[in-house]
């Protein structure tokens, strides 16, 4: 009787068109961008040179607007790491309580998230307007008018301004992602700890903290990757002014290979970033994937 | 070997697969029009001219009945219109080029003057139409200098089909109010600031998100501080962007901010919003073109209020900002002889005249919508047209990369990022990094 197994052609079949729709709409895409990221190609012409590592180098040590970019995302990650994360899960702790309306501050909460960054970037950009935007009334209704100022048009404030509007519409997600997370940690280790004598602190540091550490994982990578893909939200808002103040490498990126006709450039910077996600969010994964 | 087969099948069908994906290479033609009646479609061919363009919906209204009316004229060929509306420069071009790499492109699109469509002309995608040009004796049809505007390196690569011009608007009632009279000289305009200011009313309102708005009024101090030679050499890179006009130019922009003069926080501001201030009487004067009557029909604003005045540069003659739309041929189309003769059709003046709707700011001379109706468009209009010397706004002058530069050097003098020595220096770096790599 032999051992081997009856090779089946059905499963393949049946995963033959995905892995096809896989290979040609993200491979050979991805493939060939990296490809063109080694060349001076302008995306228009038929021709181009093959100019090895250039694009990579100039992105790295010659561009002032990309390190400008990087040094952007590299804040916009920390921020996002810590400002809406963090919040989410406060948040979601405070909502994991039996509280009278719960349901609907979930509802509140989580909206802004799922509206169109686009939207949300026009929206935030007439609330700001130094003129009769919303912002500015606001402040000089309470008495602080002189704080009211051109937010979005000041060097200094154009892009705090903008991570502003990104914690509002990103704080719903982790927040969500944490809500679900806490549901599923067992009632008896809350009330073991209270019998040990264990106050509302120890209970969040030594129970809750441990038990959202997956939470945690999805969150965080998530945030480090969502922030590198930034885009809408500075387009709409300051189309990475004033000046260049806000450019990121997803604005920088566009602009780039859209608009300055350096498709080479532009693939280079988008490998830039996605290098830079995969290095953050890999190793994380399975750091903290690890039992 | 009963395993491997399959698996080999399947690699092998995937191979094919993805062969078939990668794009052919596109045919790469160098642009030059095949010589008048070479190539002409056989006599009753149904041909569909693919029509490239930003109109939007309103504006479609009021083009199709033309389209209609060529095919009419000419059975077997077609208008496909294929617009990306509202979109603008920061967005056509690339739906533009997107066509073209794939190896698909229109036979006509529109596309604004200058260097704009300098990457396409470049890249050879767009078809030189000089011959065309003595064939159908166009070059007697438009505003002389909507010709200059569109000639790239003695060549003429598009028709124009609209004329643009612009001067400071202002509200008629708000020159009463404040014992005004239109400014003369550069002096007399910075009077009329300084009044405007003890009144607590801003002189100029400015939309600076995108830069191109904040531009036009840097132009304008250029053209004052540079004079139009030195303007003109500015725009061609033959005079260096540190040069003490710049920097005056720059001073200048520095001091009526500081003076409080324009209306602040402006940098992020869209341009469509600078003017709500101007409306509220909380600025006198906007720096927008002959299209504006059409705007403040639109916001139901009386137009009887409104008025405009080319912006006083010190220098004989005044020239003021001016830009042409153009129509062009792609090089790679399949019928330019019937895409030219389209552009004659639709650029002869009795065929616009029954339009004349649609060609209010048309290049071609004696074209004019009906002045009862538009008094301000047809005035400006003659200033335009009739203009002898006029100068480009400069994101016509230069490539987008470039201008970019120029806007990051404009908004870091407008929040005093840099001195005006300072912000002069970095133009002139940015135009050195920008010619290193061309």
């Amino acid at each position: 009787m032999s051992n081997r197994t009856r090779f089946r052609l059905a499963p393949y079949l049946f995963l033959l068109p995905a892995l096809v729709w896989y290979l040609v709409f993200l491979v050979y895409p991805m493939a060939f961008s990296l490809f063109i990221s080694f060349t001076d190609w302008d995306g228009l012409s038929p021709s181009f040179n093959v100019v090895g590592l250039a694009n990579y180098t100039s992105i790295l040590f010659q561009d002032d607007i990309s390190r400008l970019a990087l040094r952007n995302n590299i804040l916009w990650t920390l921020g996002t790491l810590l400002l809406p994360s963090v919040m989410g899960l406060l948040l979601a702790v405070a909502l994991n309580r039996g509280l009278p309306g719960r349901t609907i501050f979930r509802v509140i909460l989580y909206s802004p998230g799922i509206l169109p960054l686009v939207a949300v970037g026009l929206i935030w950009g007439w609330m700001y307007n130094p003129q009769f935007g919303f912002i500015n009334e606001a402040l000089k209704v309470i008495g602080l008018e002189h704080l009211a100022r051109g937010w979005l048009s000041d060097f200094d404030t154009a892009l705090p301004a903008t991570f502003v509007t990104a914690i509002w519409g990103g704080v719903g997600f982790p927040m969500v992602l944490y809500l679900a997370a806490l549901q599923a940690i067992p009632n008896e280790q809350y009330e073991a700890a209270r019998i040990d004598g264990a106050n509302g602190f120890h209970l969040f540091r030594f129970i809750t903290l441990p038990w959202l550490r997956e939470a945690h994982v999805i969150v965080f990578s998530l945030a480090v990757i969502n922030s590198f893909r930034t885009f809408d939200l500075i387009y709409t808002m300051t189309y990475g002014g004033p000046g260049r103040s806000t450019q990121v490498l997803g604005t920088w990126m566009y602009f780039q290979a859209f608009q300055y006709y350096h498709a080479g450039f532009g693939s280079a910077l988008a490998w830039v970033i996605a290098i830079i996600t995969l290095t953050v969010a890999i190793p994380y994964v399975r750091t903290m994937s690890r039992d | 070997m009963k395993r491997t087969v399959p698996s080999v099948a399947v690699l092998a069908l995937l191979v094919v697969l993805i062969a078939a994906c990668i794009p052919a290479a596109p045919a790469g033609e160098t642009g030059a029009a095949p010589a008048a009646g070479e190539q002409a479609a056989p006599a009753g061919e149904q041909i569909t001219l693919r029509f490239a363009n930003i109109f939007d919906a309103a504006a479609m209204e009021r083009w199709q009945p033309i389209f209609d009316e060529y095919t009419a004229q000419n059975p077997n060929i077609t208008i496909a219109s294929e617009s990306t509306a509202g979109s603008g420069a920061a967005i056509y071009p690339d739906v533009l080029k997107t066509s073209m790499a794939s190896g698909s492109p229109p036979d006509l699109f529109f596309m604004w003057g200058g260097e704009i469509a300098g990457p396409f002309i470049d890249a050879g995608q767009v078809l030189d139409l000089t011959d065309f040009y003595e064939q159908y004796g166009w070059k007697d049809r438009f505003g002389a200098w909507t010709v200059d505007r569109i000639t790239r390196n003695g060549k003429l690569y598009g028709v124009p089909f609209n004329a643009r011009g612009m001067g400071f608007w202002y509200q008629k009632s708000m020159f009463e109010q404040y014992g005004l009279t239109v400014p003369t000289t550069f002096a007399e305009q910075e009077e009329m600031c300084a009044t405007l200011k003890e009144n607590d009313v801003y002189c100029v309102t400015i939309g600076g998100k995108f830069g191109w708005h904040t531009m036009r009024v840097l132009d304008y101090f250029l053209e004052y501080t540079c004079g139009p030679d030195g303007h003109d050499r500015l725009n061609r890179l033959e005079e260096r962007w540190d040069a003490a006009c710049v920097v005056e130019a720059y001073t200048i922009f520095q001091r009526w901010i500081d003076n409080g003069w324009v209306v602040p926080d402006f940098l992020t501001v869209a341009p469509g919003d600078a003017r709500f201030p101007w409306y509220q009487g909380e600025a006198a004067l906007i720096l927008e073109g002959d299209w504006y009557e059409g705007v403040l029909k639109n916001d139901e604003q009386d137009v009887n209020n409104f008025d405009f005045y080319l912006p006083p540069t010190d220098h004989e003659p005044v020239r003021f900002s001016t830009f042409p739309e153009q129509f062009m041929i792609t090089a790679d189309s399949q019928h330019p002889n019937e895409a030219a003769a389209f552009l004659d059709w639709l650029t002869n003046p009795e065929t616009q005249m029954q339009y004349v709707n649609t060609f209010a700011s048309s290049a071609v001379k004696g074209v004019n919508p009906d002045c009862n109706e538009w008094t301000l468009t047809c005035r400006m209009r003659e200033v335009i047209l009739g203009a002898a010397s006029t100068y480009p706004p400069t994101d016509q002058a230069f490539e987008k990369e470039l201008m970019d530069g120029f806007f990051e050097v404009q908004d870091g003098i407008v929040a005093k990022q840099f001195t005006p020595e300072e912000g002069a220096a970095l133009m002139q770096q940015r135009v050195d990094e920008w010619k290193a790599k061309q």
